[in-house]
């Protein structure tokens, strides 16, 4: 317990301490952007639908967000027996992420996890690089970087990658680059590429993985789109039965509140998840309903 | 007395002369007392007591600039910007629903027509509440309709400045509740922003008059003064209906700038003002334009009209637009714009 709460505060002392700043630089800040040139609403919110998007938090904005996947629809354990998977909870993330700037995010979560990798407390920082311009700057740059901690008891089978024999063992970590663009005011377009890393996995396994997605958001019109990513592991070893991410997703604006409706093959609401524990496979019917519901206070 | 101290003491003496000679000098504060100002260098304050008129309750003794300029940044920024006081809101500043220039040509005529002429020339946001400009010289505030929203919270505030600064912080900013020497400073900050003489639309002829009466009958020359301002605010609310006037062919031009320096003026993305943005594209002329004849929040006559009110959990809300904010012309012109760029 005593490692876990150090460790806790290790993970929010990672982030800078941007709050110290005066008054004056607070207020410089905002008098000396000139905010009407940037590019806008390229996304709903911070995330695509499992990953992160380029849209940023603004200054002194928090965000609570409740995310829910089920059971898989189809194949062998959905159906209606299952009522399409809504009987069994894949994984349940609850999160506060806040704005230090416009161009700094910090996160805090905690999620059921999927597979070995469960009751986990998840934090990131993402810091805004560049960003697309009316005219200027053609697109967005940003970096994420993210921990997890598995806080259940370690597993009594010496084997299990879940046995976590020392603390360390615990923690995974994501590093990634997005880039992204709005090219028109319907459709938006995002790279990423990154590293993911486990202190500790199963014999066949690969401890750091690279890793590479795309992701597209088309706006039907002022609060419906639809949206699509998919996140793709190079160095996987083909021993692992583990699959590649492929999510689409429906997102409803109400103006405070973001509602996502997602369709994926993945479990995981967290990068360091869903990116080496995602087994299931679209064509075997192995996809699973979920949503993500965000309401942003200004604080 | 020996000749030493004598010397010594005249010698302190003339010091302090010259001193006090040159310190109104360098403090830059230097005025020659006996020196008659013309009627239109005065503030319009200064013009009414002159003539007699009663001090307003919120009358200063004294400008302060310090005390203005405090004023000014928590007027600006919701805070002084030394850190020495909270802010009185997170959700609003003042300049979100109120100029701080003038918005008509005339101080006399503060007509939606007047403004919207004025504000276009000269690139005024189109804003729901009165402008700070001449705020020191008003006589009313809260006045009209606006008892229909708050009740009888606005009673203490129809003849007391001070008390309609509290009730804007409290309610229209939904923010703390200011000190005594924050309204104070803001009280210097509207007084900085009087009215003057020369600013009131005189012509020739009643100039020539105004000074004729002011040397031979104070009391018509303050009757005329009165006429050339306006003392109150009026409100009046109206219908949430798409306003009916027959032949009238609405303008796009005054809607477009109603739609750019009103709506986007709060509802532009990454103003951060309200939950709710919208954009100069497509998308936002569209969903405006389906719900025009809407009886929701999302009907632009609707919201524009009623407003909403703050809610736990949403405390940000939208003040409504009376009809001596925008007229009903203005609404239709504001549709039709809206109805226009949907279409192309």
């Amino acid at each position: 317990m005593k490692n876990l709460l150090s460790l806790i505060t290790l993970l929010l002392l990672f982030q800078p301490s941007f709050g110290q700043d005066s008054v004056e630089e607070e207020l410089e800040v905002n008098k000396t952007v000139d905010y009407s040139n940037f590019v806008y609403e390229s996304w709903a919110g911070t995330r695509v639908l499992n990953n992160h998007s380029t849209e940023m938090l603004p200054w002194r904005n928090l965000e609570f967000i409740v995310a829910h996947k089920f059971g898989d629809i189809a194949g062998d354990a959905g159906g209606v027996y299952n009522f399409y998977g809504l009987d069994n909870v894949a994984d349940v993330r609850i999160a506060f992420e806040y704005g230090f700037r416009d161009n700094i995010n910090v996160g805090l979560g905690r999620s059921k996890g999927v597979g070995v990798t469960t009751q986990v407390i998840d934090s990131y920082f993402k810091y805004r690089v560049l960003r697309q311009e009316v005219e200027g700057m053609p697109l967005s740059l940003t970096y994420v970087g993210s921990a997890v901690l598995p806080y259940k008891r370690a597993d009594l089978d010496s084997s299990s990658a879940g046995s976590y024999q020392k603390f360390t063992h615990r923690l995974g970590f994501t590093n990634q680059l997005l880039i992204g663009r709005k090219f028109h005011e319907r459709f938006t377009a995002q790279l990423n590429v990154g590293v993911n890393h486990r202190n500790y996995v199963a014999d066949l396994d690969e401890n750091t993985l690279f890793f590479a997605g795309a992701s597209g958001r088309f706006r039907i019109n002022k609060w419906l789109g639809i949206v699509g990513e998919y996140n793709h592991v190079f160095n996987r070893p083909v021993e692992m039965v583990h699959t590649n991410s492929l999510s689409f997703g429906i997102e409803l604006l109400t103006g405070g509140h973001n509602f996502t409706l997602i369709f994926s093959n993945s479990k995981g609401l967290n990068e360091n998840i869903f990116l080496n524990q995602t087994t299931s496979n679209w064509l075997d019917g192995q996809f699973r309903f979920g949503f993500s519901i965000n309401r942003r206070f200004k604080l | 007395m020996s000749k030493k101290s004598f010397v010594s003491i005249s010698a302190l003496l003339g010091l302090a002369c010259v001193y006090g000679f040159i310190w109104p000098f360098h403090e830059g504060k230097f005025e020659l007392a006996d020196k008659p100002k013309n009627n239109s260098e005065k503030s319009l304050e200064e013009a009414l007591l002159e003539l007699g008129d009663d001090k307003a309750i919120h009358y200063l003794g004294a400008f302060d600039p310090d005390s203005a300029k405090m004023g000014e940044e928590m007027v600006k920024f919701g805070r002084i910007q030394d850190g020495s006081n909270k802010r009185i809101s997170k959700f609003f500043v003042c300049t979100d629903c109120h100029n701080i220039q003038p918005e008509s040509a005339d101080p006399g005529d503060e007509s939606p027509e007047a403004v919207l002429e004025y504000g276009m020339q000269n690139d005024v946001p189109f804003l729901p509440a009165s402008t700070f400009y001449g705020m020191y010289n008003k006589k009313h505030w809260y006045n009209g309709d606006y008892d229909k929203k708050y009740g009888e919270l606005v009673a203490p505030t129809r003849d007391t400045l001070e008390n309609a600064i509290q009730l804007c912080a409290v309610q229209c900013s939904q923010g703390r509740p200011m000190e005594r020497w924050e309204i104070r400073a803001v009280l210097h900050y509207y007084k900085s922003l009087e009215i003057q003489v020369s600013d009131l639309n005189f012509t020739d002829a009643e100039l020539d008059e105004f000074e004729r009466l002011v040397a031979s009958n104070k009391e018509q020359a303050l009757e005329m003064l009165r006429t050339k301002y306006n003392p109150i605010n009026d409100a009046k609310f109206a219908s949430t209906d798409l306003p009916e006037i027959e032949g009238y062919q609405p303008i796009l031009a005054h809607g477009e700038y109603i739609y750019n320096a009103g709506c986007l003026h709060c509802h532009a993305v990454g103003r951060e003002i309200t939950n709710f943005d919208l954009m100069d594209d497509k998308l936002s002329y569209k969903f405006l334009a389906k719900r025009i004849h809407d009886h929701s929040t999302f009907a632009v006559p609707y919201i524009t009209r009623k407003g909403t009110y703050a809610v736990s959990g949403r405390r940000q809300y939208m003040p409504q637009y009376s009809l001596q904010k925008m007229s009903q012309e203005q609404m239709l012109d504001l549709v039709a714009f809206i109805m226009s760029k949907a279409k192309e």
